[in-house]
């Protein structure tokens, strides 16, 4: 251990590099971070505060209407909530298993067709049908519209995340650990599981969060697919209601009960209290994630 | 086991269907002709089998366009139920989408795919009325109006069914609101007292420019718009042209009826002169730079920030505005009330290609026309929950209403002289909605819709040219000495000629037919 | 069936017999396990990809409503062979619209590539972890934010009339007020601002894919190098960047496959659709969008689809084969 430490010491850039990186790392982080502040700023703001003095860090006015305006639906968003969550975790689990398997197996260089597989894939990218054909795939031939289906089995295989993969396993996976394996008396599937799979960790947390962000922001399938309202998810409602916002503050011609709703519409905070309200559970999850992409920790840990 | 059945039977299907299509392609040519044909035997067919026996109990399926699903939807339809079983033995099962792309993806899946429905909100703005018709997504109703709706269709009238058919034929049943509209300002009440400002002295457009002149110095700090001007609806709406097919494609007849010539209604004498002026206010600073680059105009109205804007006018707009945007509001009518397909077709609901029940919907529909209970409970809800009645007429929305079931759609909702009236309205609302109908002129070809179908290509080539041009004219930004000479010929590279010629020749078809 | 360990074994190393079967199916006795880990997959793409590519047809007919099925409704549609193509072919902007897809989308590919590449790069080299987490963490969260609220970010900052640069920003550095760039009147400017909003949103997660494949490298590469006295840009120059060289070469590969689509929600809200700005905005997407909106025409979107595919196809193909010649492990089919 000490021997790796001091390597490690030994191993790092200048003083004066690492400074320079630090620099530069911290000038982009402000870039990055500081619009999402404005937005977090401007949710908890009163809205004629921002018609008559614009965009805010720090609301002029402090106000909870926005929130109290997304929340009035009451149980809605909790129950969209609930539902974001299960669907992001049952999807991508399912997602990042199947999509392994296959890049597993057309990683490996002594399967004869990997090449074809490959191609069938990564030929899904560049052709697609249209959206009627594949409506009705799941409307006439599957049944699942309407249901929580719907919102997991379209997005489970994705040919940027196989290739990403298959990649990974290629550089990642040395073939003489797979022979060894095997001369040791292992099944395929069992030098998958424990050894493979251990060994592509980076890759699969990558995929991973890739999907969870995928499942979590899904608005195109239950707009496509989903009809009944209590089974919406979260982000669709966002959508929704951003949409409305749009329409009715734009529309010049409707009458009584929609002009008392557009009075007391805080158009431009609950725009930005959606937002919040969108991405704050996935900011609190991808630490989660990053813990594995951090050198050392997965890499060593396998190394034991 | 199952699915891979079904699997298999849909390939074969498939397969099927695509060497059929392959193997007879040439000798469909007729299939146009026999759109609307198919759909009328089958109604007619089916209107004789319905009447000889009892009916079956139907669901019907009805897809429209609001605010989302209300929360007591459940409990609003059965009691809508209760009161229609009996009379038509069919339950209603009510879906409301959102404004927006949610109506227009979900419902353009469903039209698209022949998935089965019955009825669908649609007009010339949602679920497009008069492009989805013509290609027969919807049932023909015009041999079935006599048996199913008769009253629907007295009430409605000649003019609003020929104003609503396409070639004759009617795909919808308009809703019965204000079946007209006129052009006018918007101006803030309160402002032009402020500046003792006479607002009756405006009698044309440019009348107002002595006005601007002087918000403009007093207020201008203030950041007060003079005048506001919203891409799409600018004060090119004035001119008021009866366009062929919608706003984003060139080709109009003047709309106060001197003649039945198509001209490209971009590049008229009386456009340019407006965009001139306009070019003239923008520069003298009436008008803000970013105009064209605005989509949320009513943030600026909220915030008091705006002295004038055009407006689509009817009876008690400014009111409604006035609520709406908390602002004392005041409305000057610049242009005679008109009637065109416009109107006819702002608001309907139609009968899907794909129902089983057309009949059955149709019934329901005229119910819904002509029955006061069943469209006050679609549209209110039901009472003493959701509203209280406080004399025959009008009514106060509940707590309990507005959180649970307010849809705000009256001008959706069947029959809006049915209905009740809001306490904070002005009672004698219908009649001035009469009055204003039967004052209104209307155009000398309503009920005539261009058929795109020779020059469909050419119509997509030109809708989007509009886009790159109008809001600069239309919001003063662009100088028109330089940028309709531009437009114009860019719109004569993408087919322009061809397409008037065309509009002509139809309307010309249409004139001497009618 | 069970399927023990040595029962698999002994499928993996049976001898090479039954010289009778075709070589797919001796190769999925062979590797039945294999096939087996497949199947899920290919049973999603087949339904959700492959069968409804028999839907790409619909883009040769004129598609009407007949009765009530979607299969009588195309059977008795009228084929129209290229017809639908032509709403592209004869518009005027045809030529700047294709020029400027393909320019956005290779500077992004070519800009992304190198900035998310030298990031991931030196944020490895980073001494403190904490603070590289944190970097890490910051540079994502752009990619969070939904592109409307991209777009009003973008308005506030360049808005004529109200915005944070031409309110604030350049009278602070004394530029007058009838100097002030009109941001959303003129096109020269927005290929750099376009740019640079693409950036600013998807290289924190083009950075992360670059960075977990670092840190998948093995470590006793570097250990080997160091004890060997070399530099650390040595090591980047030798050992970093040609590790990550497939997975470059697969990225941009795909990438490519995708150079006549572009993100919508960029060349839509953040440009606000502005019609002035048209001549260095206007995209594929966004002129199909803008044509077909209100048309609800079927087959002229299906054709605008194919369009794009096919462009798309013969791109990748090429590339491939390029690749192909020069290092067949790195090729992607």
């Amino acid at each position: 251990m000490s021997r790796n430490d001091s390597l490690e010491t030994m191993n790092s850039v200048s003083p004066f590099w690492n400074g320079l990186f630090n620099i530069l790392f911290t000038i982009y982080s402000i870039v990055c971070i500081v619009p999402l502040l404005l937005v977090v700023g401007v949710s908890f703001s009163d809205e004629k505060s921002i018609i008559t003095g614009g965009y805010n860090f720090i609301p002029k006015v402090f106000s909870l209407e926005a929130y109290k305006w997304v929340f009035k639906s009451g149980d809605t968003i909790v129950r969209a909530y609930g539902l974001s969550i299960m669907i992001t975790i049952v999807g991508t689990l399912c997602s990042v298993a199947i999509i392994s398997m296959f890049s597993y197996v057309i990683s490996r260089k002594d399967f004869k067709y990997r090449n074809v597989f490959s191609f069938i894939v990564f030929f899904t990218m560049i052709l697609n049908g249209g959206m009627v054909p594949w409506y009705m795939v799941y409307t006439n031939l599957l049944h699942i519209n309407n249901t929580l289906l719907a919102y997991i089995v379209p997005s489970l295989v994705n040919a940027w995340y196989v290739m990403i993969m298959r990649t990974f396993f290629q550089t990642n996976v040395p073939d003489s650990i797979i022979e060894s394996a095997r001369i040791d008396g292992a099944g395929e599937f069992r030098t998958f599981l424990k050894i493979v799979m251990p060994l592509a960790k980076p890759g699969l947390a990558t995929i991973a969060l890739f999907q969870t962000l995928g499942f979590w922001n899904e608005w195109y399938l239950p707009l496509m697919l989903i009809e009944d309202s209590k089974l919406y998810n979260l982000q669709y409602i966002l959508y929704k209601t951003l949409n409305a916002i749009q329409y009715l503050s734009q529309a010049s011609n409707v009458s009584g009960g929609t002009a008392e709703i557009l009075a007391k519409l805080p158009s431009e905070t609950a725009r930005m209290a959606m937002c919040v309200l969108a991405i704050g559970p996935i900011i609190l999850a991808y630490p989660f994630f990053q813990k594995y992409f951090i050198k050392g920790l997965t890499v060593g840990a396998v190394k034991g | 086991m199952y699915k891979a059945k079904k699997l298999i039977s849909l390939f074969l299907v498939i397969g099927m269907a695509i060497t059929m299509v392959a193997g007879c392609g040439s000798k469909d040519n007729a299939a146009t002709s026999s759109v609307a044909a198919t759909s009328s035997v089958v109604a007619t067919s089916s209107v004789a089998a319905e009447t000889t026996k009892a009916l079956d109990p139907v669901e019907l399926k009805w897809y429209v366009i609001g605010n989302g699903q209300p929360k007591d939807m459940d409990a609003v339809l059965g009691k809508v139920n209760e009161w229609l079983q009996p009379k038509i033995n069919a339950t209603l099962k009510l879906n409301v989408f959102t404004w927006g792309d949610d109506y227009e993806q979900k419902m353009g899946a469903k039209v698209a795919s022949g998935e089965e429905y019955d009825i669908a909100f649609t007009a010339n703005w949602a679920l497009n009325y008069l492009q989805n018709a013509p290609k027969g997504a919807f049932v023909d109703l015009t041999p079935m109006l006599d048996q199913y709706a008769p009253k629907t269709k007295a009430l409605l009238g000649d003019k609003v069914i020929k104003g609503a058919s396409i070639n004759g034929k009617l795909f919808a049943i308009p809703t019965n609101k204000e079946m007209a509209h006129n052009w006018g300002f918007l101006i803030n009440k309160d402002m032009a007292a402020k500046y003792a400002i006479d607002v009756t002295t405006i009698k044309k457009f440019d009348d107002i420019e002595p006005y601007l002149k002087i918000i403009k110095e007093k207020e201008g700090a203030n950041g007060v718009e003079p005048f506001q001007s919203v891409v799409g609806e600018s004060a090119y709406r004035l001119l008021d042209f009866e366009k062929m097919v919608d706003d984003n494609v060139p080709g109009a007849i003047y709309g106060d009826g001197r003649d039945t010539k198509v001209v490209n209604d971009f590049d008229t004498p009386e456009a340019k002169a407006l965009f001139t002026t306009l070019n003239k206010w923008s520069k003298a600073g009436y008008i803000r730079k970013d105009a064209d680059t605005i989509t949320d105009f009513s943030s600026n109205r909220k915030a008091g920030k705006v002295f004038s804007a055009m407006a689509s006018l009817k009876p008690g707009k400014d009111a409604e505005e006035s609520v709406s945007s908390g602002i004392n509001w005041v409305q000057v009518d610049l242009t005679p009330a008109r009637a065109t397909t416009r109107e006819m077709t702002g608001s309907m609901q139609a009968i899907s290609t794909s129902s089983k029940n057309p009949e059955r919907a149709l019934m329901f529909l005229e119910l819904f026309n002509t029955e006061p209970e069943l469209c006050n409970i679609i549209n209110y809800g039901i009472e003493g929950t959701h509203y209280k009645k406080i004399n025959d007429t009008t009514i106060e929305i509940t707590q309990a209403g507005k959180d649970g079931y307010a849809p705000g759609t009256q001008w959706m909702f069947g029959n809006q002289f049915n209905t009740y009236l809001y306490s904070t309205e002005d009672p004698k609302k219908w009649e001035k909605f009469k009055t204003y109908n039967d004052s209104s002129v209307a155009s000398p070809i309503i009920g005539f819709t261009f058929d795109t179908e020779s020059v469909k290509t050419k119509v997509a080539a030109l809708t989007g040219i509009k886009k790159q041009f109008m809001p600069g004219l239309e919001t003063g930004k662009a100088d028109p000495a330089v940028a309709l000479p531009k437009f114009t010929e860019k719109l004569k590279a993408a087919g322009l000629d061809e397409v008037i010629v065309e509009m002509q020749k139809q309307v010309d078809t249409f004139l001497a037919t009618k | 069936m069970r399927i023990t360990p040595a029962a698999l074994e002994k499928v993996a190393l049976s001898p090479k017999t039954n010289k009778k079967k075709s070589g797919f199916l001796k190769e999925v006795s062979k590797n039945r396990v294999l096939f087996i880990m497949m199947l899920p997959a290919l049973v999603v793409l087949f339904l959700n990809n492959y069968l409804p590519m028999a839907g790409i047809l619909i883009a040769f007919k004129n598609f009407k409503f007949f009765g009530r099925n979607f299969f009588e409704n195309f059977y008795k549609s009228d084929w129209v062979g290229l017809q639908n193509f032509e709403f592209f072919t004869s518009t005027p902007d045809a030529f700047m619209v294709t020029r400027n897809t393909l320019a956005y989308n290779l500077a992004f590919i070519v800009i992304g590539l190198v900035v998310a590449v030298f990031f991931a790069v030196i944020l490895n080299e980073v001494r403190n972890k904490y603070l590289s987490k944190f970097y890490q963490a910051s540079m994502f969260l752009p990619y969070f934010m939904s592109w409307i609220v991209v777009s009003y970010l973008v308005f506030a900052l360049l808005s004529e009339e109200q915005g944070f640069v031409n309110k604030n920003l350049l009278p602070a550095f004394g530029i007058s007020i009838d100097s002030l760039p009109a941001w959303y009147g003129d096109p020269a400017k927005w290929p750099v601002i376009l740019t640079a909003v693409n950036m600013w949103k998807f290289t924190g997660y083009n950075c992360v894919v670059y960075v977990a494949a670092i840190a998948g490298i093995d470590q006793e590469y570097y250990e080997a190098a160091t004890v060997d006295g070399a530099t650390k840009f040595q090591q980047i120059r030798n050992i970093t960047l040609p590790l990550l060289t497939p997975l470059m070469i697969i990225l941009t590969l795909l990438a490519v496959g995708r150079v006549f689509y572009s993100d919508f929600g960029l060349f839509f809200s953040v440009t606000r659709n502005v019609g002035a700005l048209y001549d260095t905005t206007l995209v594929i997407d966004t002129f199909v969008y803008n044509a077909l909106r209100n048309m609800n025409d079927v087959g002229m979107a299906s054709a605008a689809g194919l369009y794009q595919s096919l462009c798309g196809f013969v791109l990748v193909l090429t590339s491939n084969l390029i690749v192909r010649k020069i290092d067949p492990d790195k090729a992607l089919f």
